[in-house]
């Protein structure tokens, strides 16, 4: 009988990355984006070389660990926040007649575009093959260049395949947003697991310039809202 | 301490002007004072002198010394010339973040983990200036800029992840002990493509062109002095903390010598075929980047003082340009659809930094880009004579772009000519009457800038020796030089 030993933590971080790539509203993705950060911090506390220094509730954890939760914890919040407020309150009282104008015509122009767009599963013809691609690189690339284990660089090389192809295919900012932490992510998990002397500062630097790269994302697309009553990226280049 | 102080000071002032930044004069007058302050620091804190602080090492080179005695000057300028040049509210308390961090790039060289993260948190706060509006503004920020600032957010996240994973690579790469030879082929070009695009090195370049036509000039100058100047110290440091790379791709060095020079090329070709102004010039400062990168990628004593003098060069010459370029964008009392052809003889002060910053970027005597530039056309003359006519090309090619600029610009005939009085017929009442013609002159203050700036240009240009003495030293000093001095 095959002894087959799952490692849910990589299942877990795989499956919620692929939704993030494959999936387009932000109910989902980011709460996929969270899991991520979980499944990662999960994934990490199972390497043998990160000793348990902390105890919370009777569990044995790693400070880098509690530190890449919190990290995740702040950075999808920062954007769920975003995403359920989604305005930038500009001063109406000192805009000119002409930007209140151009304000209402985006509103109603977003309104219209949003009523046109019904559910069409052809949308999602890219993001699969893109996460069919993003898989079979991850595979292949641990045996082409492995750089650690064979887990470990599936793992990273997932998360940054899924977040570089989630960009590609992006077609609103919030979602760049989501892509360019999941690369982040990858660096961060290759850097933690690989890396011969892993130094506090940077890892805490790196946690750092997450939750900026979170507050830069939600700021444009808080901005993008405001202006364009819409997060689509083609509407900042119609004329 | 006093290099924590560097770091320290300007990023608190930073603080204390977003408070103030209702404030407009007070704050300007502040943020003068503070800079010069900062300046006088960087001047006073001894070099080399290598502290540890929170199980980092913080030092000091006279490169980075030069360089960071650079950014507060030249960006108290710019702060200056902002009393009659519209800005984003919060531009000079991020400019003074900027400072504040480029301060500890600087000093953090060491610590090339800390440093690629560094930029990128420089980088993400200065999307904030880019999106920026004046305060009060009655108007909305502009789709296009938007998607700027979106661009250069996407690109820098990826530069800095890049630049990054160089340097997981290196640390499990084992330099001289590793068999591997595809290890430091790769980390080469992870932190190629990670400088590429931060100093917007063609085919890295998009954003920058986008940035300076759509963004606020003197938000682009910040962007490019001190950050894109800073992206340039720190691929020479990671050369210098790990010369197997240098020493292990000899032929990689030599093709990106190459790729330099057609960057160049390229990057002077698309100025030439711009239409607006704005990307003429983005592109004439991408132009600038293939040189650097081509001084840079020869290794050589003569190659790299042409490419830190070429940074140096365009920290002087870019913010020039863009404070001349935002006084020639100001209304000057004709109609607001009038074309514009005649600023040189209407704002000569402007005109003559536009004209003088454009020409010491494409490196004509008696500028500051000249000796810089002959610096690399020597090196490119010993390395074989096609990269030689390569430089020579897109310099050529540098100087067509920004003559269309003039002659589109500059020096035309007034389009609007004074129209002839008519008398006055009976019952005609001054609604009857066309508007007065009330031109009004150059701004005064952002003028001396104009002329403070032009006169550094031309000082550094007639006098360079001192300067070049500075980083030759610097240079000999670098483990990763080699060949031609």
């Amino acid at each position: 009988m095959l002894d087959i030993h799952i490692n849910w933590a990589i299942v877990s971080l795989t499956v919620s990355s692929g939704v993030v790539l494959l999936l387009r509203d932000w109910r989902l993705t980011v709460p996929a984006l969270f899991i991520n950060y979980l499944s990662v911090a999960w994934f990490l506390d199972q390497q043998q070389f990160i000793a348990p220094d902390l105890t919370i509730g009777g569990f044995s954890l790693s400070t880098t660990i509690v530190v890449k939760v919190i990290t995740g914890f702040a950075a999808s919040a920062i954007l769920g926040i975003t995403a359920i407020t989604f305005s930038r309150e500009y001063n109406l009282e000192d805009l000119d007649e002409f930007s209140l104008a151009e304000l209402r015509r985006a509103a109603r122009r977003a309104q219209r575009q949003r009523a046109s767009e019904p559910f069409r599963l052809s949308e999602y013809v890219v993001p699969f093959w893109a996460l069919v691609l993003a898989a079979l690189a991850s595979l292949a690339l641990p045996r082409l260049y492995p750089i650690g284990s064979q887990t470990v660089d599936f793992a990273w090389y997932w998360l940054g395949l899924t977040g570089l192809f989630t960009i590609v295919i992006a077609g609103d900012t919030l979602k760049i947003g989501l892509g360019l932490l999941l690369v982040v992510s990858s660096i961060d998990l290759v850097y933690t697991a690989i890396a011969s002397t892993v130094q506090v500062f940077p890892l805490a630097l790196l946690s750092l310039t997450t939750i900026v790269l979170s507050l830069s994302i939600a700021y444009l697309s808080g901005l993008m809202y405001g202006r364009l009553k819409t997060l689509d990226l083609s509407a900042l280049y119609k004329r | 301490m006093s290099y924590a102080l560097l770091i320290a000071f300007p990023v608190a002032l930073g603080a204390s002007c977003f408070l103030l930044r209702k404030e407009t004069q007070l704050v300007i007058g502040l943020s003068v004072a503070a800079l010069m302050v900062q300046l006088a620091l960087v001047l006073f804190t001894p070099v080399d002198q290598p502290v540890r602080l929170l199980g980092l090492t913080l030092n000091l080179d006279p490169l980075g010394r030069l360089f960071l005695a650079g950014f507060p000057a030249v960006t108290a300028l710019m702060v200056l010339a902002t009393q009659r040049l519209p800005q984003g509210e919060h531009f000079i308390s991020i400019a003074l973040i900027i400072i504040g961090v480029a301060s500890a790039i600087v000093v953090l060289l060491q610590e090339p983990f800390v440093v690629a993260l560094l930029l990128v948190s420089a980088g993400l706060l200065s999307v904030l200036a880019i999106v920026d509006l004046p305060t009060g503004a009655p108007t909305l920020v502009a789709p296009r800029v938007i998607a700027s600032a979106l661009k250069y957010t996407v690109l820098m996240a990826f530069a800095g992840a890049l630049a990054y994973m160089g340097f997981v690579l290196i640390n499990v790469y084992r330099p001289g002990i590793s068999l591997d030879q595809t290890a430091p082929r790769l980390v080469l070009a992870l932190m190629i493509v990670a400088f590429g695009a931060r100093i917007a090195l063609v085919p890295f370049h998009s954003w920058l062109p986008d940035l300076v036509e759509d963004a606020s000039p003197l938000a682009s100058a910040m962007i490019i002095v001190v950050l894109n100047t800073t992206g340039l110290l720190f691929l020479i440091s990671v050369f210098q903390f790990f010369p197997a790379l240098a020493a292990e791709n000899e032929r990689g060095l030599q093709l990106l010598t190459w790729l330099g020079a057609l960057a160049a090329l390229v990057g002077s070709c698309l100025a030439l075929v711009q239409d607006c102004p704005r990307r003429i010039i983005g592109y004439l400062v991408v132009y600038n980047a293939g040189m650097i990168l081509f001084g840079l990628a020869t290794t050589s004593p003569i190659g790299l003082a042409g490419a830190v003098f070429e940074a140096l060069n365009q920290a002087l010459a870019v913010p020039l340009l863009m404070v001349s370029l935002a006084l020639l964008e100001q209304p000057d009392g004709r109609l607001p659809k009038t074309m514009r052809r005649n600023m040189l003889w209407r704002w000569p002060i402007a005109g003559s930094g536009l004209l003088g910053s454009g020409a010491a970027l494409v490196g004509l005597p008696p500028l500051s880009g000249f000796a810089s530039k002959m610096l690399l056309y020597d090196i490119a003359a010993r390395r074989g004579v096609f990269l030689l006519i390569l430089l020579l090309g897109a310099t050529l090619l540098a100087m067509l772009a920004l003559a269309r600029i003039a002659r589109d610009w500059l020096t035309g005939a007034p389009e609007d000519q004074p129209i002839s009085e008519t008398p006055l017929l009976l019952g005609t009442t001054e609604l009857d009457l066309p508007p007065k013609r009330h031109l009004a002159p150059e701004p005064f203050i952002a003028g001396l800038v104009v002329l403070t700036f032009l006169g550094g240009i031309l000082a550094i240009g007639l006098y360079p020796q001192p300067l070049l003495e500075t980083i030759t030293d610097v240079i000999r000093g670098l483990t990763f030089v080699r060949g031609e001095s």
